[in-house]
């Protein structure tokens, strides 16, 4: 039976996980509350998975504690951590019916026969697949493998269940059917859930936490709300894709706002608060793209750009339904995003090519810790959102 | 940690290490101590004199001996790789559904599954004086008198072998085959590659690996077979290991180990000649 | 290149008679043998048929001038499913174990390799000298397991690899994680898993077996099993005995054959389709 004080809170301290000479994970702490629906996010290689499967139990650290309910779980298996695991290809026993593959773990600890079967079927039902007990799980489709998944690993009574991309199999429609799915049995079961993924609009619609990771290492651990508009440094900014990233030089700070050049001359405030930003340094900002005003620049002084107004040339135009995703080409090649309403976009529509004219309000732009380039260069290299072009 | 999967996999694979080292390991070593000792009269006299190897050495039998090996090797090798390639492109490439890949593969497969000699001595009333061959074409009128070089000839052997050792080289070059990916060729195709060139570039490359694995099989059945030569040749031809068997016979032993020896390091040789094209083990295994 | 579908390019036409001419140099004098088996009373080792008969059957049976067929049939049977059984059980240990590496799995598998290739003559005589030098007795049980293991285990090994590698490590894991000790793994989820391929293993290693002979010529000792017993008849037997020998022996194999061949197909077959019962 877990350790512990049997309750679902996980605690990882300094762990690292070197396989060889890479390290996958490096020095992490975090903890996860008990009850709470937590997603690791992150690229391809940034370590979420191996995180996801030291607490499961399938990987040991190289060195660092973790804890569940309180207690240190490193040497345990997975039964006696009280954690189950959902695997990504599902793993369900092809030689198996659906109700042997739920009953399974039963079986493995002399459960009877009809005993076994009757606590299968009520989990079963809970996830709407009692009716295909008897079927072999090469007759069915990946929505329904993932159900019976599920239901097999909730069978443990675990306190905290481990979904390793849990989504990615499915097409996209039954991917936001599921997510509510799973949303709903985790408030039901009222344990802990931790979700590796790679889509941040899954992340942010489910999570009560959500784990920004690259290479390794924790960028931002916060609630969805928070990481999405405030997020703490330009590669989660860049990586949740709801932000532009602007930087430069300070050239000067009063009333809680600094004054910033970047290299073309453009200018723009930053919200500092109770900062006092050298003059000289560089400062790194954000601004949510859909608090930007697009508007076409025939009529407008050109030349010298105001404060927090950008100048430039329509580089894409992406239709979104709700909105409209315009790129504006700006001279450092990063593209500058203004998601458009789409009454405002097509009460006088754009064309790739225009010139025009973006602002925004000061107030609106927030503080980024770090370097500027966070998330540029490591993004290329695990394949995520590219916002840069030639 | 490391340690303890070691421990592991030492265990599971400990009987079997244990099996090749007892019976075939050290017998081996024992062939090689044979070929040093003295013999007469039936009896084997352990000592280290290397009369054996040099009678061996300076007899032209043996030359003759292993120039007819070496014939019959090529022969078969290269009668084997024309048959069983074609054939395992023809499963591979040209039939469509599975279950008729399955189906034509294990008809071919299904004569196999009688004993070597029955297979081989089913030959003889095929090609004999009085056999289907010489019935067939005499009563078609091609012939006047039975042909005789059909049996008991070079002929005879080489069509034994063929019908015995053909399908070591269909199961190879088949796997190798079957596992080219087919975009390749369709993009080969889409870059405006012809059959010929497709066939150049991109399967015979591919299949290199099973054609070694197959040429490694047939030539090494061949060299070292000493029962079909005997017996579809009548007695006529020899191969280094027929005669070598005699010498078994007559209890000869130290003779027929250093034949067996020399005969095992030549054929070595051709077998590491063959596998310059190929890393079998990363090939074999998983 | 292939067609998806639609009419056949000539070459098709070329190949598949090139492969039913192949077909039938295989075929073409087992059915000959098995024709002449029902060669009648009077009739010889050609043709033409004299009539039809089972009297050369009934040779066997009696044992009438054909050798020791009973004899060597019944320990050829014996021999082949104690190969079989510790083929199974050796290769499947083997194969697990190489899905690691170990220091010393490189000789392993080079051995193995080279014992798959030694003419079986050559490990007869190491065998054979081996076991008179030590003052043994060779025998069928005994010397002649040992030779023929030495064919199969190579080959059960490498058709274990191919099992392996295409075995999921997931499935473990999950087993893992729903609470099963290795012990359970193995006999809940993995052997279970490789069941057709291990069937294929014991198949390989009856058949290998059932019909070995260089390696069994030297070791079987003074009792011999089918194939050396039908080698002997060669030289002494001259009547078509022989062949009903052959008839015989073949469908003795096709019958093991397909006993194993159905089984893995009605394993397949209840995974995929069949809708299967709880257990």
């Amino acid at each position: 039976m877990p350790t512990g004080s049997g309750n679902g809170e996980i605690s990882i301290v300094g762990v690292t996980k070197r396989f060889g000479d890479m390290a996958a994970v490096s020095d992490l702490n975090l903890t996860i509350p008990d009850k709470a629906y937590c997603c690791l996010l992150g690229p391809s290689g940034c370590g979420k998975t191996t995180i996801l499967r030291m607490i499961a139990g399938h990987e040991t650290p190289t060195t660092g504690e973790i804890r569940i309910g309180g207690g240190p779980v490193v040497g345990l298996t997975p039964v006696q951590r009280g954690t189950a695991m959902m695997f990504q290809s599902y793993a369900l026993f092809p030689h198996r019916s659906v109700l042997d593959n739920v009953a399974f773990s039963l079986k493995l600890r002399g459960a009877g026969k009809a005993d076994r079967h009757r606590q299968a079927r009520e989990l079963l039902a809970k996830v709407h697949m009692e009716r295909f007990a008897d079927r072999l799980p090469a007759q069915l489709s990946g929505g329904q493998q993932q159900r019976v998944a599920l239901a097999r690993a909730l069978i443990t009574n675990p306190r905290v269940l481990l979904l390793d991309e849990p989504l990615s199999a499915l097409d996209e429609y039954l991917r936001l059917r599921m997510r509510g799915e799973l949303r709903r049995v985790q408030k039901e079961l009222g344990i802990t859930f931790i979700h590796v993924t790679h889509t941040q609009l899954e992340a942010i619609a489910v999570a009560d936490l959500v784990v920004v990771m690259a290479q390794g290492r924790i960028e931002q651990a916060a609630s969805a709300r928070e990481i999405f508009t405030a997020p703490r440094n330009a590669y989660v900014a860049r990586f949740m894709g709801g932000q532009n990233v602007l930087s430069g030089t300070v050239e000067s700070a009063a009333d809680g706002q600094a004054i910033v050049v970047d290299e073309h001359g453009g200018s723009f405030s930053i919200v500092v608060n109770g900062e006092k930003p050298v003059r000289g340094s560089r400062l790194v900002g954000s601004i949510r793209r859909d608090r930007i005003a697009v508007s076409k620049a025939q009529g407008c002084a050109e030349a010298s750009d105001k404060l927090n107004s950008l100048f430039g040339e329509v580089h894409a135009i992406e239709y979104q339904g709700s909105y409209v995703k315009v790129t504006i080409e700006r001279p450092t090649g990063e593209g500058f995003v203004a998601n458009v309403l789409d009454v405002d976009f097509f009460r006088d529509p754009l064309d790739i090519g225009d010139r025009v004219l973006a602002r925004w309000s000061a107030h609106d732009v927030l503080m980024l810790e770090g370097a500027s380039d966070a998330g540029e260069a490591s993004m290329d290299e695990a394949g995520g959102v590219l916002i840069s072009h030639a | 940690m490391k340690a303890k999967s070691w421990l592991a996999s030492w265990l599971q694979v400990a009987p079997v290490a244990l099996i090749l080292v007892l019976f075939f390991g050290l017998p081996m070593l024992v062939v090689v101590a044979v070929s040093f000792f003295d013999y007469g009269q039936g009896r084997l006299y352990p000592t280290f004199i290397f009369d054996n190897y040099l009678e061996i050495f300076a007899s032209s039998v043996t030359v003759r001996l292993y120039l007819s090996s070496l014939k019959f090797a090529l022969i078969v090798w290269a009668v084997t790789l024309l048959i069983g390639f074609n054939v395992a492109y023809f499963l591979v490439f040209h039939v469509r559904t599975l279950l008729w890949q399955i189906g034509l593969f294990l008809l071919c497969t299904v004569p196999f599954w009688t004993s070597n000699i029955i297979r081989m001595i089913s030959w003889i009333p095929f090609l004999g004086r009085n056999g289907i061959f010489n019935q067939t074409f005499m009563g078609l009128g091609v012939v006047s008198q039975p042909m005789e070089f059909l049996l008991f000839s070079d002929f005879a052997v080489v069509v034994a072998y063929v019908h015995l050792f053909t399908l070591f080289m269909v199961v190879p070059i088949f796997n190798s085959m079957a596992r080219i990916d087919r975009s390749l060729i369709e993009a080969a195709y889409d870059a405006g590659a012809g059959p010929w060139r497709i066939f150049t570039e991109i399967i015979l490359p591919l299949s290199k690996t099973g054609i070694a694995l197959g040429s490694i099989f047939v030539v090494t059945l061949v060299m070292g077979d000493f029962y079909v030569v005997k017996v579809m040749s009548g007695g006529q031809s020899a191969s280094v290991a027929s005669a070598l068997s005699t010498e078994i016979s007559q209890i000869q032993y130290p003779p027929a180990a250093a034949a067996a020896i020399i005969l095992v390091a030549i054929v070595t040789l051709m077998v590491s000649g063959i596998l310059r094209l190929v890393d079998i083990r990363k090939e074999l295994t998983v | 290149m292939r067609q998806a579908a639609g009419p056949r390019s000539w070459t098709f036409y070329v190949f598949a008679s090139f492969f039913a001419l192949f077909v039938l140099f295989l075929y073409g004098p087992m059915t000959v043998i098995y024709i002449l088996s029902f060669q009648g009373p009077t009739g010889g080792l050609t043709f033409p048929m004299t009539g039809f008969s089972f009297r050369w059957f009934h040779a066997l049976v009696t044992a009438e001038r054909v050798g020791d067929i009973g004899g060597s049939f019944q320990r050829s049977i014996v021999l082949a499913v104690m190969v079989a059984v510790l083929t199974v059980v050796l290769s499947v240990a083997a194969g697990l174990a190489f899905r690691r590496r170990f220091p010393g799995s490189g000789v392993v598998f080079y051995l193995a390799i080279a014992s798959l290739i030694m003419p079986g003559l050559f490990v007869g005589l190491g065998i054979a000298v081996g076991f008179q030098l030590l003052g043994l007795d060779i025998d069928w049980y005994t010397s002649a397991l040992g030779a023929q293991l030495t064919w199969t285990l190579p080959y059960g090994l490498l058709i274990m690899f191919a099992v392996l590698g295409r075995f999921n490590r997931a499935y473990e894991e999950a087993a893992t994680d729903l609470g099963a000790t290795p012990w359970q793994r193995m006999r809940e989820v993995v052997l279970p898993i490789l069941l057709p391929g291990i069937i294929g293993v014991a198949l390989f290693g009856f058949t290998l077996s059932y019909d070995e002979f260089p390696r069994t010529v030297l070791t079987a000792g003074t009792r011999n099993t089918l194939p050396l017993e039908i080698w002997a008849m060669t030289t002494n037997v001259t009547s078509p005995a022989l062949f009903a020998v052959g008839t015989v022996t073949t469908l003795v194999s096709f019958i093991a054959i397909g006993a194993a061949l159905i089984s893995i197909a009605v394993i397949e077959r209840r995974r995929t389709r069949g809708s299967g019962n709880s257990v």
